[in-house]
């Protein structure tokens, strides 16, 4: 009996896949999406590249031409700095000796003339105007002392731009003025040396260190993938229960499986087509982003617990087997997608707030609230999940909510198998709430 | 040991009664009809018959036990309206449905393309579902409903919306399993069809049995009361309200509804005093003729 019904089950589920994955649509859209969001990334990005690559010829005016050669070293080397934060690392360590090689007075991105002589800002303009310079900083005695000075440029400059030249005048003025007040340059950098701050975590008087990075990775990934995973995936299986009902196969199947072994095989078989769609994505992603991780992971930058890769796989496949459900269930209760659709939002509610609840949870994982909405089975693929990554809850909390989703997918399929099989002979007008409730009492005789 | 028998079943659907009480037997090896108008209940029954769906109350019964899961793999079902999907190919499909009732993919692989080459399906088994033709279709249906060897089919209207070809086809492969043993029934409002393919009979309206049992018998039951005849001359004798009940005049023939309590041979003695017969035949009653009697009756 029982093996009947696992046959049956695995029968229908390799049906499902087979049929969709081998469908025009499914391969094109698995080619063509990381096509899309990868040109939505990299063509920008390499926009830019090729934008900054280009030499910028800046003028900086100034009295003081100490100042001004203080100010034009401090903007060169950080933009080389820059420069090297993205490249490889190896050139991160003859940064300086570079810096002293370099021809007079041009970086990679920058050529930077002091003038102290430039008279007036007119004959400035008509500079950048006729494309000679791309700008030029006024640096006048009055604009330093006011801390209020100047950058007229061809093209504005965007946010970034902006911040880090107000940041590099920041400490060249310092520089000049600690310079002023008898510094060496040497003692200047130690005064103005940045503090670089390690959080230690103490895990069971264990010292981990506290990886804010990873975990915050971590838990984006998840939340994205999975709420991905229900919107696209959800819908396919709403509708895979929907074109069974309306084109009678089921009546058909039904004289040889029963309608919960119907139901399990669709859910798994919709549902790994959309895991296979994921993983396929995941890999690609990989492939491509995977040398960045690993230069980071070995950096220590980012770390990733064993304990929350494992949750990542367990509470984002049952989540996404519950939402399927709940969309499944719909499935059987509709008669035409447009009414689907107007139920989307709600199926989807659960999930919203439960992104919500991530701040409060984030903040305090112990909390009593933290705890509760952790066990509630619609949140707890997310809530669970994100307290583990920050900071295991006790094993039995763990292991309740994961007891508490697994029932609730096997209630919910049970009902959705009754639904579906009563739904079956009534076409033609969606049944109302009492009519469901009473299906369900009677559906099991 | 019956193959099906049915003890009282009860279905409602809110307000509306499916099937009111309704019991039947059918014999292993007999070709049985499930007979009504529309909306009499005929699918509802199928229904519980095999298991899609569970009666309010009573018992089906199935091979000697009280029905359960594992008589579905020894049965066949045809639905009404086609159920196959559309989008797969025609063999993938029907293995799909031998596999489900418990054929290894070998088996069914092979009887599928046996089927399908005595049908004449055997181009097409490559082909997806949507490309087939209508009558293919449900060739392709029955083929799915017959392809793990069951002893028992059960086939709800199977000749509707077939073209007259590929009916005597269908028709031909029902007489073949029957030739097998297999037990067969299937459902029709059309009472001529079940006439000429029929055993035994179940007439049902509003949910109810009007009817039940062996063909013949039911025939014999209301007995012979129709007279076709061929004359030439007077037709006064059709006029005699102690004779004649009514009667219709074909243009070749006469079909002549005996009066109640009229003996067939006063019939004939006075159509013989005024007119000359070339035809003079004693006929059973035909089934629709049975059935409007029948429900009549019941609604009195």
């Amino acid at each position: 009996m029982l093996s009947t019904s696992l046959s049956n089950i695995w029968l229908i589920i390799k049906r499902e896949y087979l049929e969709r994955v081998r469908q025009r649509s499914f391969i094109v859209l698995t080619v063509l999406l990381p096509a899309i969001v990868g040109g939505a990334f990299f063509i920008p990005a390499k926009l830019s590249s090729m934008k900054s690559s280009k030499t910028q010829h800046l003028v900086v005016v100034t009295s003081d031409l100490k100042f001004g050669e203080i100010v034009r070293e401090q903007l060169l080397s950080s933009a080389q700095a820059d420069d090297d934060k993205a490249g490889a690392d190896q050139r991160k360590e003859d940064k300086d000796d570079k810096d002293l090689d370099d021809d007079n007075k041009s970086s990679n991105n920058y050529t930077i003339d002091v003038d102290s002589t430039a008279g007036d800002a007119a004959a400035l303009q008509n500079r950048v105007s006729s494309g000679d310079i791309d700008g030029y900083l006024w640096l006048s005695d009055d604009a330093v002392k006011a801390r209020k000075v100047k950058y007229e440029g061809r093209e504005s400059s965007g946010f970034m731009e902006k911040s880090w030249l107000s940041g590099q005048l920041d400490r060249a003025i310092l520089l000049r003025e600690l310079g002023q007040r008898g510094v060496s340059g040497d003692q200047a950098d130690v005064l103005l040396k940045p503090v670089k701050l390690e959080i230690i975590q103490l895990k069971g008087g264990h010292e981990t260190k506290a990886n804010d990075k990873g975990m915050f990775f971590a838990i984006l990934i998840m939340v994205m993938l999975l709420y991905m995973a229900v919107i696209f995936y959800g819908v396919s299986v709403m509708r895979a229960v929907l074109e069974e009902k309306n084109s009678r196969v089921m009546e058909v199947l039904l004289s040889s499986a029963t309608s919960t072994e119907l139901m399990a095989g669709k859910l798994i078989g919709v549902g790994a087509v959309g895991l296979t769609q994921i993983g396929i994505w995941i890999t690609m992603a990989s492939v491509y982003a995977l040398p960045a991780l690993a230069a980071s992971a070995s950096a220590g930058e980012i770390h990733i617990a064993p304990l929350t890769l494992v949750a990542f796989a367990l509470f984002f496949l049952l989540g996404y087997l519950l939402y399927s459900s709940v969309y499944a269930a719909v499935g059987a209760v509709i008669t035409s997608e447009q009414e689907g659709q107007q139920l989307q939002f709600i199926i989807l509610l659960p999930l919203i707030l439960a992104v919500f609840m991530m701040g409060p949870v984030m903040r305090a994982p112990d909390s009593p609230i933290a705890m509760w909405s952790s066990m509630v089975p619609f949140f707890s693929p997310i809530l669970m999940y994100v307290r583990i990554a920050i900071q295991p809850p006790p094993a039995w909390q763990i292991a309740l909510s994961l007891l508490l989703l697994v029932a609730t997918i096997a209630a919910i399929l049970v009902l959705c198998a009754r639904i579906y099989r009563i739904g079956i002979l009534m076409y033609g007008k969606r049944p109302t709430l009492p009519e469901i409730v009473k299906w369900l009492k009677y559906a099991n005789r | 040991m019956n193959t099906v028998e049915l003890n009282k079943i009860c279905k409602n659907y809110d307000e509306f009664v499916a099937v009111d009480h309704l019991s039947l037997v059918i014999q292993p090896g007999e070709v049985y009809g499930l007979l009504g108008p529309n909306g009499a209940g005929k699918t509802s029954t199928l229904r519980m018959m095999i298991g899609i769906t569970v009666p309010d109350s009573g018992v089906v019964s199935m091979f000697g036990e009280t029905f359960r899961r594992a008589h579905m793999q020894r049965l066949g079902y045809l639905p009404e309206e086609r159920g196959l999907y559309k989008k797969m190919k025609v063999l993938e499909q029907l293995v799909f449905l031998g596999q489900l009732k418990g054929m290894s993919a070998h088996d069914a692989t092979e009887r599928s393309l046996e089927w399908c080459e005595r049908l004449g399906l055997k181009e097409w088994t490559d082909k997806k579902v949507e490309e087939l033709s209508k009558g293919m279709q449900q060739k392709a249906q029955f083929i799915g409903a017959v392809v793990h060897d069951p002893q028992f089919v059960v086939m709800d209207e199977p000749f509707s919306g077939l073209d007259p070809a590929s009916a005597v086809v269908l028709k031909d492969a029902f007489l073949e399993l029957k030739k097998a043993g297999k037990t067969l029934l299937f459902s029709t409002h059309r009472m001529d069809t079940a006439e000429r393919l029929c055993d035994s009979i179940c007439l049902i309206n509003h949910g109810r049995a009007v009817l039940e049992g062996d063909l013949g018998k039911i025939r014999a039951g209301y007995g012979k009361r129709n007279v076709q005849m061929k004359y030439e001359g007077d037709a006064r004798f059709l006029q005699d309200a102690k004779l004649v009940q009514s009667f219709n005049d074909y243009g070749n023939y006469v079909e002549v509804r005996l009066a109640a309590g009229a003996d067939p041979q006063d019939l004939l003695k006075a159509a013989t005093s005024c007119a000359r017969l070339s035809k003079f035949e004693l006929m059973e009653p035909s089934l629709e003729e049975i059935f409007i009697e029948a429900v009549g009756k019941a609604n009195a």
